[in-house]
């Protein structure tokens, strides 16, 4: 099974992780003041990336179906901290509309692809399952977190404009609308430039691995496509997903729209 | 036709508590322009806002007509007593795209835009006579876009009119232009209350002064052109019950 895989060995992976010394000789002698940024964010992806491992081993061992639904929530709800944590204007009600967003476009494309182009035996099957949803959720969680902040900052832009929209008597979407357009629009943009370049300028980083690992490289291509596909879907779904529910946050019960100088009061109770 | 009772305003504005005023009472009849004026920071602009459901409110009602506020969804509401902010901001497009935005909305969904002739007679009302319906909105100087700004809402029929200083941007033979477009809308038992710094034109009929959280009021002299407007005009729809 694992015909052509090359293992490493764990002197050859900490002699790896010296590459990371050009990254600190660099801060040291800029005086970025990264050094102590880049010490620790080299040992988290270490024991992260390990401890993945070594859960994913035990996971195959004993899956059952709520095991690899825990573990599948446990995510989700990780990836919301990320994407709630990168996101400049944090406020209250945020974290559940991510939340929302990023679990159900994430959970919808994994099982569809899952269990429609794979088939996965059996079905809740962590082999396919957690790698697969991990990806979706990496992707999903920098693209909402980019459209959150686009839309917002859209909406602070036309300040005015969804005023005067709002006192001719738009309701809140109507006003917000054109704001979700370009906000949408745009984290469509990244998406779409990766599946055009796929194969030419770079062979995306789960194809190398597959090949890295001994895979036959065409189906290692039949997955990147699929992988592919199912990020823009899932990317796209979730930008939506968490525009038509962010934009509320910006205006009243009354749907007069919260511009900067009302925020403090009543922004901060969500 | 048009009462403010007691309305209050009150909340934090950039972190520091705004308060001001607690307790403003007034009624507006209709057919009839009232000018607003008070010290700068007396809050005029914010009881206008307030009587738009713009902003939040610490107490007090509104009604229209007989009927309170919340009897109405608040676009509804907004849709009859139409606030024309200072800085009203044009939308993307050409100026018909802009006179006939609030077509594109929900609230206006059961009636039909103004035609472009009934447009063009707006504009020539508002002395844009050069400005045609194809003009793009951006290309437009300050005071052309005040006035477009202004004619968009006047094309919805409100039934309050709230105008926050929109002569300001204009010179003042366009101001007594625009002062005069306002009045001949006033049919129908529609009224209009307008904060005003420039001097009296003598279209208002009376002057609420707001100055120190509180507000009075003085009748102007009855002249031909501050008298009652009567007429009938457009019947305002009835009131959609709210539907939260």
């Amino acid at each position: 099974m694992t015909g052509g895989v090359v293992n490493i060995g764990y002197v050859e992976l900490v002699g790896a992780s010296l590459l990371m010394l050009v990254a600190g000789i660099v801060s040291w002698r800029l005086r970025l003041g990264q050094t102590r940024r880049i010490a620790v964010s080299t040992v988290r992806a270490f024991v992260q990336l390990l401890a993945m491992g070594l859960l994913l081993v035990y996971l195959f061992q004993y899956q059952t179906w709520w095991l690899v639904g825990i573990v599948l929530v446990g995510m989700c709800i990780a990836a919301t901290q990320i994407a709630t944590g990168r996101t400049k204007r944090v406020m209250g009600g945020l974290w559940a509309d991510t939340f929302v967003s990023i679990t159900v476009s994430s959970l919808v494309v994994s099982f569809i692809v899952v269990e429609a182009v794979i088939h996965a035996d059996p079905w809740y099957n962590a082999m396919q399952l957690v790698p697969i949803t991990g990806m979706m959720l990496g992707n999903t969680l920098s693209a909402s977190a980019v459209a959150t902040d686009r839309l917002l900052a859209s909406m602070d832009s036309r300040a005015s404009e969804i005023y005067t929209m709002v006192a001719l008597g738009a309701t809140p979407r109507e006003a917000a609308f054109p704001s979700i357009k370009a906000a949408v629009g745009a984290g469509m943009t990244p998406t779409l430039a990766q599946l055009s370049a796929a194969g030419i300028v770079q062979i995306p980083g789960m194809m190398s691995g597959q090949i890295l690992a001994g895979a036959d490289p065409i189906i290692a291509a039949k997955y990147q496509i699929v992988v592919l596909l199912m990020v823009s879907a899932a990317t796209t779904l979730s930008i939506v997903v968490m525009c038509f529910l962010a934009y509320k946050k910006r205006f009243s019960a009354e749907g007069y729209f919260l511009d900067p100088a009302l925020r403090d009061d009543i922004g901060s109770q969500g | 036709m048009f009462e403010a009772q007691h309305i209050g305003v009150q909340y934090q504005r950039s972190g520091k508590p705004f308060a001001p005023f607690s307790d403003v009472s007034f009624a507006l009849e209709g057919g009839r322009l009232y000018n607003l004026t008070g010290p700068s920071g007396s809050g005029k602009s914010t009881l206008l806002a307030a009587c738009a459901l713009m902003l939040p409110r610490s107490g007090g009602s509104l009604v229209l007509n007989g009927v309170p506020f919340d009897r109405f969804h608040p676009t509804e509401w907004r849709r009859r007593v139409c606030l024309v902010p200072q800085a009203a901001a044009l939308v993307p497009g050409t100026v018909r795209d802009n006179l006939r935005f609030p077509w594109t909305l929900k609230v206006n969904a059961g009636t039909q835009p103004p035609s472009d002739g009934a447009l063009e007679e707006l504009l020539a009302l508002a002395q844009l006579n050069g400005v045609t319906l194809d003009h793009s909105a951006a290309q437009l100087s300050g005071g052309q876009q005040a006035r477009v700004a202004l004619l968009r809402a006047f094309a919805t029929r409100p039934t309050v009119m709230l105008l926050d200083e929109v002569e300001a941007a204009l010179d003042e033979e366009s101001a007594v232009a625009v002062s005069r477009l306002t009045r001949a809308l006033l049919t129908g038992g529609t009224t209009c209350l307008r904060i005003r710094h420039r001097a009296d034109d003598g279209y208002a009929c009376g002057t609420f002064t707001l100055a120190d959280g509180a507000i009075s009021y003085e009748a102007h002299p009855a002249t031909v052109s501050n008298a009652p407007v009567t007429g009938e005009g457009v019947a305002a729809p009835a009131p959609r019950e709210r539907s939260r």
